[in-house]
C-alpha cells in the first residue's frame, strides 16, 4: 500500500490558481482564435526539396524543416515554453496530411471556419500560403488515395454509407495519426531523446554489420534520428530566444524567469529530466513535435501522469520546491494541452462536435503489484482541473476494488466543481479482465489508459481505432435499413434486401433480417479498413509518433502506420443498442403480440415522422412500451441479446494476420451525429433526432424508476462481458451533492455499480442555466427528477413558480 | 388512531436512491393514509388511504380520450382542458390507462409485504455499499403495523437495515409491535402547544409526545425532526418548548433535524383538486433557517438542517 501524506492532501485542497495560471487564462479568454499558416510554408518548401526521396525520409525531413524554422514565441505567463503557433490559442493546419481539406480557404472573405463554433480571421498572405499548400498536397493525401482505392472495389458504396451515418469516422476525419497510443513518457523522461538517438544508431550499426537487406528498416531508423535531433534543436531555439529576451529585459525577476526557461530548454528533452519542471518541459517539446508532425486530431495524451511524474514531484518537494510552484507548473501544461486546437475537417466537425483536441489524463488504478496506485499527485490533478474549469482534459479515474475513499470523495467534489462529468469513472477490473482474456499479458494490460475519452488502449501497442475509418458503427441506422428493405435515409440501397417488413411472419424473422444487415455492413466496413491499412502507409508516415509512441517501432525498424500482427490493436464501437432494443420491443408488442398495429400502420407513421393525430397517437403507444433503464426484465434482456449477437458477429470476423477487433462502446457527442442517419424509430423517437447518449444510458425521458433502477438494468445486460468500456451517463441536479453526507452516498452508488461490473459512469450535474433551459425546453428534460427533503417530482411537471424555487435552491446550495 | 388489519396497503411510490431519509442510500416506500392533516403537508396524495386519480393539467393535450373511456361520466370538459368531477370519480383508473400523455396518474397501488419486499430487495447492492436500507414513510406507515412488521422481518433476514418515518400519532402497542424489527426511527415533532398542534394538524400532540418518550425509554435509535414552517413553529416559544422536551429525554436524544418548508407539493394539490393552505407561503431564507437552528443550539440541542 502507498503511504499517503494526508496533510499534503489538505494543503492541496487549499490551493488556488497561481498568478501565472490566472494570467494565462485571462489571455486565453481574451485572444481571438487565430490560424497560423507558418507551418504550411515549411511543409511546401520541404516537400519540394525532398522530391524523389523515400516517403519515410520525406516525412522526417518535413517535420525537421518545420521545427527548424517555425516562428516561436515565449509569453509573459509561460512557465513551460513551447507552443505550436505563436498565438495563445492558435490553430495550425494539416494540409500536407489531409490534402485540400479546408473549403473556406477558397473563399475571399478573409476568414476560416476552424472548428465547431470558431471562425478565425486570416490575412491575405496566409491565405496564399494555404492555397499553395492545397495545390501541392491536394488530391494525393493518404485519405484521398484510400477513397480512390475504395472506389476501385466498392464504387460509391463507401461514400454512401458515410453519408447515411452508418459508420463514423470517415477517413477525412483525419484520425490517421491516432494510430498512436500515449507517448512513452516514462522512458522519454528516463533516457532523454539522446538516449533514443543512441538506440537508433546502434540499430543501424548492428543492422549493417549483420548484413541486413531491408532498406525500409534503415529508412525508419534514419527518419527517427532526423526528427529526434530536430526536436532537440527546436528546444534549443527556445533556449536561445529566452536568453536574448533576458538580455533585453529590464526587470530582474523577468530576467531570472527567462534564464531559467533557457536553462531548462537547453537540458531537455535531449537529456533525462531531473526535476518536475524539466519533466513537464521535456513532455511539452515531445508533444509539440507530435502535433507539428500532424496537427489534425493529434491529441495530447497524458496517460498515467500521476505515476511517471510522481517521483519527480516527491523529489522536488523533498528539495524544498514549494507545492504551489509545482501545482502552477502542472496546471500550466494541463491547461495548455486542454486548449490545444486545430483546424478540423468538415466531417469531423459534424461527427465530433470538436472545439478543442480531446486529451486524456488517467489517475489512480492498479499497478504491477496489484495494488491501487492513487497518490498525492492524482489528488492534485483533480484539484487542478477543478480550478481550471476547462472542457478538457478528460480525466479518467481508474476505479477498482482498492480505490481509496479519499480519492472517490475528491472525485465527487471535482464533479461538483466542474459540472461536466470530470472525472469520469472507468472500471480497472473490467478493462484489465478483458485485455487479459484477449491475450494481453497482465503487465501490459495494467498500464492501460483512455484514448481521448473512454476507449481503453495500451501504451505499448499501436492503436488503430478510428485510423482506418473503423470506429463507430450505427445499429440504429441498421434498424432503419431493416425496416426499409436495405434502403437508407438518403433513399440509397446501402444495405442488402432483407425483405419488406410486412413479409416477416414472426418477430424472429425481423430480428434475423436485422442481424443480416448488421453482418453485411460491418464486414464491408472491416474490409474497407483492411484496404486503408495497406494504402495509407504508401503516402504518409509518422516517424516521430512511431519512435516515441511505441518501443516496438524502434525494435522492428517500422513505422506505426505499417501494422504488425504483434503490436497493432483494432477496435470497433457498435452503438445505439438501447435505441434498437426499445424499438424492437415496441414492434414485438404492438405488431406481433398485442396486434394493436399493423406493419403498414407502423411504417406509415414512421415514414411520416408520426405526422397527424393518428401518427401522434402511434408515437404515444410506442413511447408507452417498456423501456430499458427501469429494471424491467422483458426489455433489459433484449438489450443483452442484441449486445451479445452484435459482439458475436464482430468477434467472428477474421482479421488475420492481425488481432481481432475488440469492442468499446464509447462516444462523446456522437448520438447527435448518429441520429442524422436514422428516421423515426418505433421507440417513439422522431426522425433525425439525437439517439440515446452513451452505450447504456436509457432513452431520454424513459427512466421513470430512478437512478438505482438504471444501474440494475445496466448491470443485467452484462456489457462488461463483451465490451471493454460502455458509457453510462447519469444526470443529477446539484442538490444530489449538496452536503458531505450526500457526496459519500454518490461514492457508494458509484462503488455499487462498478462492483457489480459496470465499466464506466459519468455524472452530469445540472447547473442553474440548464434548469432554466429545462423550463424553456421541457421535452429535453422530462426525466429530470428533483428531490427536496423527502419530496420528489419530475422537474418539468412542476409549476413555474416552484421550478423557480428549485433553481433558487440549486444556486443557494453551491 | 385505527390501524388497518389487512395484508395489503396502498403504496404511492417506491423511491430508490433516497438520500435524506435515514443512513446511507435508502429506498423509501410511501404509504397512503395519515391520521394528521398538517396544513403544510407536501404529500397530499398520501392523506387518505384509498386510491386516487390525479390530473396534471400541464401535460394534458386535450385529446379527449379520457372523456371517452370514463364509465362514470366523471370527466368533463372545462374550456380547453379536462376536469375530474370528484363526486362521480370512483378512481377506477380507466382514464389513466387511456391517456397517452401521462396527464392522468394513479395515486396508490395495492401491495402486500412480499410484493414490496421483492421491489426493495433489488437495491441491496446500494444498501451494502452505503450502509443504507429501507425506509417506510407516507402518510403514516404505522397505520398498517402488521404489514410493516412482516416487511421489516423479511428485510432483517436479508440483512437490510430498516427505518420508520412516523408522525408518532399511533397507539403505543403499534410502536411496540414494530420496534423489535426497526433499526431507526425518524420521528416528527410539529408543535409543543397542544392547542396549536390541534389547530395546525387536526389532532392533539399528547399521544405523539408520549410515544416519543416511550421510544426513548426503550432505547430505540430515534432522530427527532421538525418540519420548519414559517409562522407555525419557528417561534422562540416553540423552540423553547421543543428544546425543553428533548432535554427531558436521555442525552443521546437531544438532537433535532430541521426540515425547512418548501411548497413543491403544490403541483400535487392541483392534481387532486385540493386547496393547499400553505401554497402562498414563501420558502424560508437561509438566514431565517440559521436563526432557528442556532436558537436550538443555544438551548443545548444539536441541531442540523436537512436538504
Amino acid at each position: 500500500m502507498k503511504q499517503i501524506d494526508f496533510s499534503m492532501l489538505k494543503q492541496i485542497d487549499a490551493l488556488k490558481l497561481s498568478a501565472a495560471n490566472t494570467a494565462w487564462k485571462a489571455a486565453m479568454q481574451a485572444s481571438p482564435w487565430s490560424i497560423f499558416a507558418d507551418r504550411e510554408r515549411w511543409t511546401v518548401a520541404s516537400w519540394r526539396e525532398t522530391d524523389g526521396e523515400d516517403i519515410q525520409i520525406r516525412r522526417a525531413r518535413l517535420l525537421e524543416k518545420i521545427l527548424d524554422n517555425l516562428e516561436i514565441r515565449i509569453h509573459p505567463f509561460d512557465e513551460i515554453a513551447g507552443r505550436p503557433t505563436p498565438g495563445v490559442i492558435g490553430c495550425a493546419t494539416a494540409i500536407d496530411v489531409c490534402g485540400d481539406y479546408i473549403p473556406s480557404i477558397w473563399n475571399d472573405d478573409g476568414s476560416i471556419t476552424a472548428t465547431l463554433d470558431a471562425t478565425a480571421e486570416i490575412d491575405k498572405e496566409s491565405l496564399t500560403i494555404l492555397r499553395e499548400a492545397a495545390k501541392v498536397f491536394g488530391g494525393h493525401s493518404a485519405q484521398e488515395m484510400c477513397y480512390k482505392a475504395f472506389a476501385e472495389i466498392y464504387g460509391d458504396w463507401p461514400r454512401q454509407i458515410e453519408a447515411a451515418k452508418l459508420k463514423d469516422p470517415s477517413l477525412d476525419c483525419m484520425i490517421t495519426g491516432q494510430t498512436t497510443s500515449t507517448l512513452s513518457w516514462a522512458k522519454i523522461l528516463r533516457i532523454g531523446l539522446r538516449g533514443y538517438i543512441e538506440e537508433a544508431q546502434a540499430k543501424i550499426d548492428e543492422y549493417i554489420q549483420g548484413d541486413g537487406t531491408d532498406a525500409d528498416k534503415m529508412y525508419f531508423w534514419r527518419s527517427a534520428i532526423i526528427v529526434l535531433e530536430a526536436t532537440i534543436r527546436h528546444a534549443k531555439r527556445y533556449a536561445e530566444l529566452a536568453r536574448s529576451m533576458a538580455e533585453a529585459a529590464s526587470d530582474q525577476n523577468e530576467r531570472i524567469r527567462l534564464l531559467e526557461i533557457a536553462r531548462v530548454c537547453e537540458t531537455v528533452p535531449e537529456n533525462p529530466a531531473h526535476s518536475f519542471r524539466e519533466a513537464l518541459q521535456s513532455m511539452q517539446f515531445c508533444n509539440l513535435s507530435k502535433m507539428l508532425e500532424n496537427p489534425s486530431q493529434n491529441n495530447c495524451h497524458w496517460g498515467r501522469a500521476d505515476q511517471y511524474l510522481y517521483d519527480f514531484f516527491l523529489e522536488d518537494l523533498k528539495n524544498g520546491v514549494p507545492l504551489e510552484t509545482l501545482a502552477s507548473q502542472f496546471a500550466d501544461l494541463i491547461a495548455r494541452w486542454g486548449t490545444q486546437t486545430f483546424v478540423a475537417s468538415s466531417s469531423q466537425k459534424e461527427s465530433h462536435q470538436i472545439n478543442f483536441g480531446i486529451d486524456n489524463i488517467m489517475i489512480g488504478g492498479l499497478g504491477q503489484d496489484h495494488e491501487d496506485q492513487s497518490n498525492e499527485l492524482s489528488y492534485l490533478t483533480l484539484h487542478i482541473v477543478a480550478l481550471l474549469q476547462l472542457s478538457a482534459p478528460t480525466v479518467g479515474l481508474r476505479w477498482n476494488f482498492k480505490t481509496p475513499d479519499w480519492m472517490m470523495q475528491k472525485a465527487m467534489r471535482t464533479n461538483m466543481a466542474t459540472r461536466g462529468g470530470i472525472p469520469l469513472f472507468e472500471n480497472d477490473e473490467v478493462v484489465i479482465k478483458n485485455f487479459v482474456r484477449d491475450g494481453i499479458p497482465f503487465e501490459e494490460a495494467v498500464e492501460w489508459n483512455g484514448l481521448g475519452c473512454v476507449y481503453p488502449c495500451i501504451p505499448t501497442r499501436a492503436e488503430h481505432y478510428g485510423a482506418e475509418g473503423v470506429a463507430a458503427f450505427n445499429l440504429a441506422a441498421l434498424l432503419h435499413l431493416t425496416l426499409h428493405n436495405g434502403v437508407d435515409v438518403n433513399h440509397v440501397q446501402t444495405g442488402i434486401k432483407t425483405g419488406d417488413p410486412g413479409t416477416f411472419a414472426t418477430f424472429e424473422d425481423l430480428y434475423k433480417a436485422f442481424l443480416a444487415q448488421h453482418k453485411h455492413l460491418l464486414y464491408g466496413i472491416f474490409r474497407l479498413g483492411a484496404i486503408a491499412r495497406n494504402v495509407q502507409p504508401k503516402y504518409y508516415r509518422t516517424p516521430l509518433l512511431s519512435v516515441l509512441g511505441i518501443e516496438a517501432s524502434m525494435e522492428l525498424g517500422q513505422d506505426l502506420l505499417i501494422p504488425h500482427p504483434d503490436f497493432s490493436m483494432y477496435g470497433v464501437s457498435d452503438r445505439a443498442i438501447v435505441d434498437v432494443a426499445d424499438s424492437l420491443l415496441a414492434i414485438r408488442n404492438l405488431v406481433y403480440e398485442e396486434k394493436k398495429l399493423t406493419w403498414d400502420e407502423l411504417l406509415e407513421a414512421l415514414d411520416s415522422d408520426f405526422e397527424g393525430e393518428r401518427g401522434e397517437e402511434i408515437r404515444r403507444m410506442c413511447l408507452a412500451q417498456p423501456k430499458y433503464g427501469n429494471d424491467i426484465e422483458e426489455i433489459d434482456s433484449l438489450v443483452k441479446r442484441i449486445s451479445d449477437d452484435s459482439a458475436s458477429i464482430i468477434k467472428a470476423y477474421d482479421n488475420a494476420p492481425f488481432r481481432n477487433y475488440m469492442i468499446a462502446r464509447e462516444g462523446l457527442a456522437w448520438h447527435y451525429y448518429g441520429g442524422l442517419g436514422v428516421g423515426a424509430l418505433p421507440n417513439g423517437r422522431k426522425a433525425f433526432e439525437a439517439l440515446n447518449d452513451g452505450a447504456l444510458s436509457p432513452m431520454r425521458t424513459a427512466d421513470k424508476n430512478g437512478p438505482t433502477a438504471v444501474i440494475r438494468s445496466a448491470v443485467s445486460t452484462s456489457f462488461d462481458e463483451v465490451s471493454y468500456a460502455s458509457v453510462l451517463n447519469q444526470k443529477f441536479t446539484s442538490a444530489i451533492l449538496g452536503s458531505d453526507e450526500s457526496i459519500g452516498k454518490l461514492v457508494a452508488y458509484t462503488n455499487a455499480y462498478m462492483g457489480a461490473g459496470g465499466s464506466h459512469i459519468q455524472y452530469n450535474i445540472l447547473d442553474t442555466a440548464q434548469l432554466k433551459d429545462a423550463q424553456i425546453h421541457p421535452e429535453n428534460y422530462s426525466d429530470l427528477i428533483v428531490r427536496i427533503g423527502g419530496f420528489s417530482a419530475y422537474f418539468t411537471q412542476l409549476s413555474e413558480a416552484i421550478q423557480n424555487d428549485v433553481i433558487y435552491r440549486s444556486e443557494f446550495e453551491l | 388512531m385505527e390501524t388497518v388489519d389487512k395484508n395489503t396497503a396502498m403504496v404511492t411510490n417506491i423511491q430508490g436512491y433516497s438520500i435524506h431519509d435515514g443512513p446511507g442510500i435508502r429506498t423509501v416506500v410511501f404509504f397512503k393514509g395519515c391520521p394528521l392533516r398538517c396544513r403544510w403537508c407536501a404529500n397530499p396524495e398520501n392523506l387518505i388511504a384509498q386510491q386516487q386519480i390525479g390530473f396534471l393539467s400541464k401535460l394534458c393535450a386535450a385529446c379527449g380520450k379520457c372523456f371517452d373511456v370514463c364509465p362514470h361520466g366523471a370527466i368533463r370538459k372545462d374550456s380547453d382542458i379536462h376536469r375530474i368531477d370528484r363526486e362521480k370519480c370512483v378512481s377506477c383508473g380507466a382514464c389513466v390507462d387511456a391517456c397517452f400523455y401521462g396527464a392522468l396518474v394513479r395515486y396508490g397501488e395495492e401491495m402486500d409485504a412480499d410484493e414490496i419486499f421483492e421491489k426493495v430487495r433489488r437495491d441491496k447492492i446500494f444498501y451494502d455499499a452505503s450502509k443504507g436500507g429501507v425506509t417506510v414513510s407516507g402518510g403514516e406507515p404505522l397505520m398498517q403495523p402488521d404489514l410493516i412488521g412482516r416487511l421489516f422481518t423479511l428485510c432483517r433476514e436479508e440483512g437490510i437495515d430498516t427505518c420508520v418515518e412516523t408522525c408518532g400519532c399511533v397507539s403505543t402497542e403499534t410502536i411496540d409491535e414494530v420496534c423489535g424489527v426497526t433499526d431507526h426511527f425518524c420521528f416528527d415533532l410539529k408543535l409543543m402547544d397542544p392547542d396549536a398542534h390541534r389547530e395546525q394538524t387536526g389532532v392533539s400532540n399528547e399521544r405523539i409526545l408520549e410515544n416519543a418518550r416511550h421510544l426513548a425509554d426503550a432505547g430505540a435509535d430515534v432522530l427527532f425532526r421538525l418540519p420548519l414552517v414559517p409562522g407555525v413553529n419557528d417561534s422562540e416559544e416553540n423552540t423553547e418548548g421543543t428544546a425543553g422536551f428533548l432535554r427531558g429525554l436521555p442525552a443521546e436524544y437531544r438532537r433535532l433535524e430541521l426540515m425547512p418548508f418548501h411548497r413543491a407539493g403544490q403541483t400535487k394539490y392541483n392534481a387532486l383538486d385540493m386547496t393547499y393552505d400553505c401554497g402562498g407561503l414563501e420558502a424560508m431564507s437561509a438566514e431565517d433557517i440559521e436563526r432557528v437552528r442556532s436558537s436550538y443550539e443555544a438551548r443545548d440541542v444539536v441541531c442540523t438542517v436537512s436538504r
